[in-house]
């Protein structure tokens, strides 16, 4: 097949982006969602509709075990971490709040403080240093400076890989009595993610990245005790009806509309597929990023961005190159050698202009589920032809 | 032909389907019998998920076994089977 007709790549390497492929379990809980799973969960008590109220209830079971989750009532179905962003941000923050946050964020976190920012909060920006770290002793000058009352940060970047450390984070926004809001999309899957140890007030997660779920569902942690305003009111189900409130109660309260049961169900598989598998696949994907990052660095005219070699990361490696520009170089991965890899600003300009690639972007690759050996001696093969060429 | 005699049976709603699937899942796991019903209207409000039908000799100890586990149903009520 000629490569303008090729789909399927090669070499996925986009897993910053989105997994693929899925773990087996993955996609046939998610064929028996379809199948099996027909009813409308939450919303009738014959067998069908109440066999997928319990499967979503299971997933949830399962995603709050695999994040350290005490009461999985606390952990709530979202499309996606920018949902789960949003709702974290819009819910908890209030004119004449004001917020400390990272250089290093994503659109997710970046616009929603943007919209909040045109409704009277203020925004105060921490700068990230040259590998996309944010200094916990420049967070706590930034909260002491004034009344603050919430720290955000990323728990890792989809730019540079880098992990932030958001426990400590957490410790300096308590202190000051604020609390402390993560942007987990990158996290949970590439990092061993406990929501109780990490002591975070709330915790917006992706349910398709490393957590190898379907694309169209995510998580929001909110710790108990913190109230969101509700960001979607609607149809819940279960009880008091006649209300035109929303209940009190999670996870209905959050959870308005019918459910997306078979990307929640896929989820839960994920996360039993994480339990077992997670420890050895974070192993492998570690490695497999180191030798793609050395690997490039050893190419001519490349540097990478994030922290150097050896300094943990998720596996998320950027490159610039010093003539070649990174969509062109993305455009011939993809063209000559059916390599997936992405160019541009990866939603993240606050990010860009942090480690100073706002104007020329980068090529990102990300490592995961499924990535090989062979697919890393394929990347750099490439990437040393296309720009010696 | 034998006619059973109508039985009175516990029930109890909750404010989630959520909190009533764990709180199903707990009673049985404790050996406690109970079986998912649509909520009845004599549950008060309009409760349209689902509610937990429980042998009225159980109901008692059920409920103490629900509030310790923070599964506490919402309403309680009675409803008729035959
Ligand atoms: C750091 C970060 N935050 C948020 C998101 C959004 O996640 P989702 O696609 O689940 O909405 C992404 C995905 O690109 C991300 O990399």
């Amino acid at each position: 097949m000629s490569a303008d007709k090729r789909a399927v790549p090669v070499a996925y390497l986009d897993h910053g982006a989105t997994s693929w492929p899925k773990p087996q379990p993955v996609i046939d809980a998610v064929v028996r969602a379809l199948t099996e799973l027909g009813g409308n969960p939450g919303r009738g008590a014959y067998a069908m509709a109440l066999d997928a109220s319990r499967a979503i209830f299971e997933a949830r079971r399962a995603c709050a075990q695999l994040l350290g989750v005490a009461d999985s009532r606390d952990l709530l179905f979202q499309s996606g971490c920018t949902a789960g962003c949003n709702l974290m941000l819009k819910g908890t923050l209030k004119p004449g709040d004001r917020v400390v946050v990272g250089s290093m964020e994503h659109n997710a976190v970046a616009r929603p403080l943007a919209h909040l920012a045109r409704l009277g909060i203020e925004i105060a920006v921490v700068k990230a240093d040259r590998t996309g770290l944010i200094d916990p002793d420049d967070v706590e000058r930034a909260v002491r400076q004034e009344p603050t009352r919430a720290v955000v940060c990323q728990h890792a970047s989809n730019l540079t890989g880098t992990i932030q450390l958001v426990g400590d984070l957490a410790d300096i926004a308590h202190e000051h009595g604020a609390i402390m809001l993560v942007d987990g999309a990158q996290g949970v899957g590439h990092l061993e993610v406990d929501i109780a140890a990490l002591g975070v007030d709330a915790y917006a997660a992706s349910g398709h990245k490393g957590m190898l779920g379907p694309q169209g569902v995510g998580l929001l942690y909110l710790a108990p005790g913190l109230e969101a305003d509700v960001q979607i009111e609607g149809g819940t189900g279960a009880g008091g009806s006649e209300s035109l409130e929303m209940p009190a109660e999670r996870p209905d309260r959050y959870e308005a509309g019918t459910a997306n049961t078979p990307g929640i169900v896929g989820l839960g598989a994920a996360a039993g597929f994480l339990a077992g598998e997670g420890a050895a696949q974070r192993d492998l994907e570690a490695d497999l990023a180191r030798r793609l990052h050395e690997g490039i660095l050893g190419i001519e005219g490349f540097r990478v961005l994030g922290p150097p070699p050896g300094v943990p990361r998720v596996p998320i490696v950027s490159a610039v190159h010093e003539r070649v520009d990174g969509d062109r170089i993305a455009f011939v991965l993809d063209r000559t050698y059916g390599i997936a890899a992405r160019a541009g600003l990866h939603c993240a300009p606050w990010a860009h202009d942090t480690v100073g690639t706002f104007e020329c972007g980068a090529v990102r690759f990300g490592v995961g589920w499924g990535t090989t050996g062979a697919h890393i001696e394929l990347a750099l093969r490439a990437l040393h032809e296309i720009v010696s060429s | 032909m034998s006619v059973r005699e109508p039985r009175t049976f516990a029930i109890f709603g909750f404010a989630t389907t959520h909190t009533a699937l764990a709180a199903e899942q707990l009673l049985k796991d404790l050996g406690v019998p109970v079986t998912p019903i649509p909520a009845p209207k004599s549950l008060g409000g309009a409760l349209c998920g689902i509610a937990l039908r429980i042998d009225p000799l159980d109901a008692e100890r059920a409920e103490l076994l629900l509030e310790r586990a923070d599964l506490s149903p919402r309403a309680r009520g009675e409803i008729e089977d035959v």
